[in-house]
C-alpha cells in the first residue's frame, strides 16, 4: 500500500512542470557553469566566505558586535546549510529511481520493491555526502555550533568552499588530481622516511641529556622540519648517530621536494593545452554574436582579416592541431576540434540560434564542407551557411546539404576576366567601391514604410545632392531592384536603399533619415 | 586599341573558366598549354589549343596574332611560372595587354613588377566576395547582377569623343539621373590624371575630349547616353 502511494507520488512529482522548473533552475545556479546567472550566485557565496573569515580574524583581538556574530554564526551558516541541502537534492533524481524500479518490476510481473528503490536513492545520496566537496561543505556549516569553541576553527573550511565557486581553483585541483598516483607514491615515500627517521632519531637522541629531542613527538617534528628542508634549528641532533640520520634525511628531503616539484610542473605542462582550450571555450560562450569559420586556410585568413575590419567576432573550428596553432599565433579565437563532428558542438556548447550570425565553410574540399554542413544542419536548420565551392560540378550537392550561398573562386575569376578585359575602368570602379578605397563606399540603408517623402527630400538636400548617389531600392518582399526610382516610389518596410558616397556622408545620411525631425 | 583576339596560357580550373567566359567575346581565341597531357585534356574539353613552353621563341605569337589587338591571360597554376611567363611576354612585347592570375597579394605584386597590366589575386577575390556576401548581401547581389549577369542593368565606360557636345561643359551641367536615367559612378578626367575619380566626391569636372564616364543604367538608356555623347557640336 505504502509502495503504491510512493509510486503515485513519484509520478505526480516527476510530471509536474513546476517541480521540474524549480529543480532545473536550482541545478543551474549550483552546478551549471554555462548558466549565465550562476556567476552572481558564486560571487555572493564568495563574499559570504570572505566576510566569515574576516570576522574570525577580527574577533581574535577586537570585540565584535552581537549582530555581526549572529550574522556569522547563524545567517551565513544557515545559508550554507540550505545550499548543502539543495545540492543534496539536485545531485540525483529520486523520483526517477522510484519510477524506473516500478516499471522494471511491472515489466517482470513482480510486486514493486520499495526497499530496492530506497536503497538506490540512498546510495546516490551517500555518494554525494561522502564526496570531498560535500564533506568540506558540511564542515563549513560547523561554526553554526559556535558554542563549541573548537568548532569555530571549522570556519576555515569555508575558505576551502572557494573551490566550488572559482573555476580556476577547480582547474588547479583537477590538474593535481591527474597526478594522484604519483603524488600518493611520493607521499608514501615521504611518510616512510619520516617514520623511520623519527624512530631512529628518538632511539639515538632521547637518552642523551644534551639533546633536546626527548619525546617521540619531538622526533617526528624534527623529521618533518628537516625532510622539507626548513630546518628551524630549535631541535638539533647532538650524537654522531643522530647526525648521520640527519644527513640521510636531508638528502631524502631534497629528493622529495624535487620530485614533488617535477610532478606538479609536468602535470601543468601536460594540461596546458587543455587549460587553454577550456579558456577559449569559456570565452566563446561569452560572445554574443560571432561568425563561425570551419577550417583554417589562407582563404580563411583573408576572410577573417576582412571581417575583423568591421569589428566582428570570429571563431574558428580547425581539426588539424598545426593549423589551429598557426591561427592562434595570428591572434584569432580558435578551437582545435573537428567541425564535422557533432561531439564538437556539444563540448563547445555553441548556441547557433543565439550566438552564430553565419557559418562559413572554408575547408579544403567540397567533401569536407558537405559533411560539416550536414552536421550543422542536424543541430540547427536556420543558421545561414556559406561555403567555398571548389568544383563547379558539386554545386547541387552542396545545395542539397543545406548550404545557402556558395562562392566558386574559379568561376568568379572567369567572370572577372571577361569584364576586366572589356571594361577595366568599370571593373576598377566597382572593385574600389567594394573595398572602400579612397573613402568612397557602397552601402545598404534599411528603410521603413512611410519614409518615402523624407528619403527623397533628403537626397536633394545640399549636403547630399551631387555627393551621394542612390543607385536604387531593393524591395525585399518581391526581391526586385528598382534602379534610380522616382520620388513617387512607395517605400515599404524592410526595403534597402543602395547608396554610393563618402563613408562619413553615408552615415550622416542614414542618421538624418532615421531622425524623426529633420533640422 | 580594342582587343580583338585573346590568348589564355595554362590549363587548370582557373584558365578553363577564363577561356569559357572570354572565347565568345573575341574574334580569335587560342589556349596555350605547356604539356602534352594538358594539350590532350584541353582538346577533349573542346578548346583550340597550342603547345608552348616557357623558353619558347615568342615570335610565334606575332605570327599568330596582331599583338596590338591582343589580350593575354597568364593563368598558369604555379605563381612563379606565371611570373616568368608574364616577364617573358613583357620582354618581348612592350605594348601587349597582359592580365595575370595570382594566388595571393604577395604574388600579385610580383606579377605587377613583371609587367602585368592587371592582376587578379584569386584568394583576395574569393575572400572579398565572401565577406561582402556576409556584410552587404544586397549590394553584392545587385553588383553581381550588374557586372556578370545578362540582365538589363549594366555598367559601361563611355569615352567622350573630340567634338562631342559634352566637351567644354561641367559635370554638374549634365543631369545624368533626371535626363538620361543613368547614374554616373566615376569619371576619368585626363586633366586630373589617368585614374578615375568618383562622381560622389562632388567635384565639378570640366569635360575634355577622351574623358571617360563610368555609368550604370538600363542598356537602352546607356545606349541613348552613348548616342548623346557622340553628338557633335553644331
Amino acid at each position: 500500500m505504502l509502495g503504491r502511494w510512493i509510486v503515485a507520488f513519484a509520478f505526480f512529482i516527476h510530471s509536474s512542470p513546476l517541480y521540474r522548473n524549480v529543480k532545473n533552475t536550482t541545478y543551474n545556479f549550483l552546478e551549471n557553469s554555462n548558466y549565465p546567472y550562476k556567476k552572481y550566485f558564486d560571487l555572493t557565496m564568495i563574499a559570504l566566505i570572505m566576510l566569515s573569515v574576516y570576522i574570525l580574524i577580527r574577533q581574535v583581538k577586537y570585540e565584535m558586535s552581537l549582530s555581526w556574530l549572529f550574522f556569522n554564526n547563524y545567517i551565513i551558516s544557515l545559508i550554507f546549510l540550505v545550499e548543502y541541502l539543495l545540492r543534496l537534492w539536485v545531485y540525483s533524481d529520486s523520483t526517477k529511481v522510484i519510477i524506473d524500479q516500478y516499471e522494471h518490476d511491472l515489466f517482470l510481473h513482480r510486486p514493486f520493491s520499495l526497499r530496492k528503490s530506497m536503497k538506490a536513492i540512498f546510495k546516490h545520496k551517500l555518494e554525494f555526502i561522502f564526496s570531498p566537496a560535500a564533506i568540506i561543505d558540511l564542515l563549513a556549516i560547523m561554526p553554526f555550533f559556535h558554542e563549541f569553541r573548537l568548532l569555530r576553527v571549522f570556519i576555515l573550511f569555508r575558505v576551502l568552499k572557494l573551490f566550488r565557486y572559482a573555476k580556476s581553483l577547480r582547474r588547479l585541483i583537477s590538474i593535481l588530481a591527474s597526478k594522484k598516483f604519483e603524488l600518493l607514491t611520493l607521499a608514501l615515500f615521504a611518510m616512510i622516511i619520516i617514520t623511520v627517521s623519527s624512530v631512529l632519531i628518538y632511539v639515538m637522541e632521547a637518552h642523551n641529556p644534551a639533546s633536546k629531542i626527548t619525546t617521540l613527538f619531538d622526533a617526528v617534528y624534527w623529521s618533518v622540519v628537516t625532510i622539507f628542508t626548513v630546518g628551524y634549528g630549535d631541535f638539533v641532533p647532538v650524537t654522531h648517530e643522530g647526525r648521520v640520520v640527519a644527513m640521510v634525511i636531508i638528502v631524502s628531503g631534497i629528493a622529495v621536494i624535487s620530485f614533488a616539484t617535477s610532478i606538479i610542473v609536468s602535470a601543468f605542462t601536460e594540461k596546458l593545452d587543455e587549460i587553454k582550450e577550456e579558456k577559449v571555450i569559456d570565452d566563446v560562450s561569452k560572445l554574443e554574436n560571432f561568425y563561425l569559420i570551419c577550417g583554417y586556410s589562407s582563404l580563411s585568413h583573408e576572410v577573417i582579416h576582412r571581417l575583423k575590419k568591421i569589428f566582428k567576432h570570429i571563431v574558428i573550428l580547425e581539426k588539424d592541431p598545426l593549423k589551429a596553432k598557426e591561427a592562434q599565433s595570428e591572434g584569432f579565437i580558435v578551437i582545435n576540434a573537428d567541425p564535422s563532428s557533432l561531439h564538437t558542438y556539444h563540448t563547445t556548447n555553441i548556441q547557433f540560434e543565439e550566438q552564430v550570425i553565419a557559418v562559413i565553410l572554408l575547408e579544403d574540399s567540397d567533401v569536407a564542407n558537405v559533411y560539416t554542413a550536414l552536421t550543422i544542419r542536424e543541430i540547427n536548420k536556420k543558421v545561414p551557411l556559406y561555403s567555398i565551392l571548389h568544383h563547379h560540378e558539386n554545386r547541387k550537392k552542396l545545395s542539397l546539404a543545406g548550404i545557402d550561398e556558395m562562392v566558386n573562386p574559379h568561376q568568379l575569376v572567369g567572370l572577372m576576366s571577361q569584364r576586366i578585359s572589356h571594361q577595366p575602368i568599370a571593373y576598377d570602379v566597382i572593385h574600389a567601391l567594394r573595398l572602400g578605397h579612397g573613402g568612397t563606399v557602397i552601402e545598404e540603408i534599411i528603410l521603413d514604410s512611410g519614409m518615402s517623402k523624407r528619403f527623397f527630400e533628403l537626397l536633394l538636400h545640399p549636403l547630399f545632392h551631387q555627393r551621394l548617389s542612390m543607385l536604387g531600392i531593393y524591395q525585399n518582399s518581391t526581391q526586385t531592384f528598382a534602379f534610380n526610382p522616382q520620388p513617387s516610389y512607395e517605400i515599404q518596410a524592410g526595403d534597402v536603399a543602395i547608396v554610393v558616397a563618402n563613408k562619413a556622408l553615408s552615415y550622416e545620411f542614414r542618421d538624418l533619415l532615421h531622425r524623426k525631425k529633420m533640422k | 586599341m580594342i582587343a580583338r583576339c585573346a590568348a589564355v596560357f595554362g590549363f587548370n580550373e582557373y584558365s578553363q573558366q577564363i577561356a569559357r567566359h572570354v572565347r565568345h567575346v573575341y574574334q580569335d581565341f587560342t589556349l596555350f598549354v605547356m604539356t602534352k597531357e594538358e594539350e590532350r585534356a584541353a582538346c577533349e574539353a573542346g578548346f583550340l589549343v597550342e603547345l608552348v613552353d616557357l623558353g619558347d621563341d615568342w615570335s610565334r605569337i606575332e605570327e599568330h596574332f596582331d599583338v596590338k589587338s591582343l589580350i593575354v591571360f597568364c593563368a598558369l597554376a604555379n605563381d612563379s611560372e606565371n611570373v616568368f611567363l608574364t616577364i617573358s611576354l613583357r620582354a618581348q612585347f612592350e605594348k601587349l595587354n597582359i592580365i595575370a592570375l595570382a594566388q595571393d597579394n604577395e604574388s600579385a605584386s610580383k606579377m605587377k613588377s613583371a609587367g602585368a597590366n592587371k592582376v587578379l589575386p584569386s584568394l583576395q577575390i574569393a575572400a572579398n566576395v565572401i565577406s561582402d556576401m556576409l556584410e552587404k548581401p544586397i549590394v553584392t547581389k545587385v553588383l553581381h547582377d550588374v557586372l556578370y549577369q545578362d540582365g538589363l542593368l549594366n555598367i559601361v565606360e563611355i569615352e567622350v569623343p573630340r567634338h562631342s557636345v559634352f566637351v567644354g561643359k561641367h559635370l554638374h551641367d549634365i543631369h545624368f539621373k533626371s535626363e538620361y536615367d543613368v547614374i554616373l559612378l566615376a569619371i576619368v578626367d585626363h586633366e586630373m590624371g589617368t585614374t578615375f575619380s568618383f562622381a560622389s566626391k562632388g567635384h565639378n569636372h570640366h569635360i575634355d575630349p577622351h574623358d571617360v564616364f563610368v555609368v550604370i543604367g538600363y542598356q537602352d538608356k546607356l545606349d541613348a547616353l552613348k548616342q548623346a555623347v557622340k553628338r557633335k557640336h553644331d
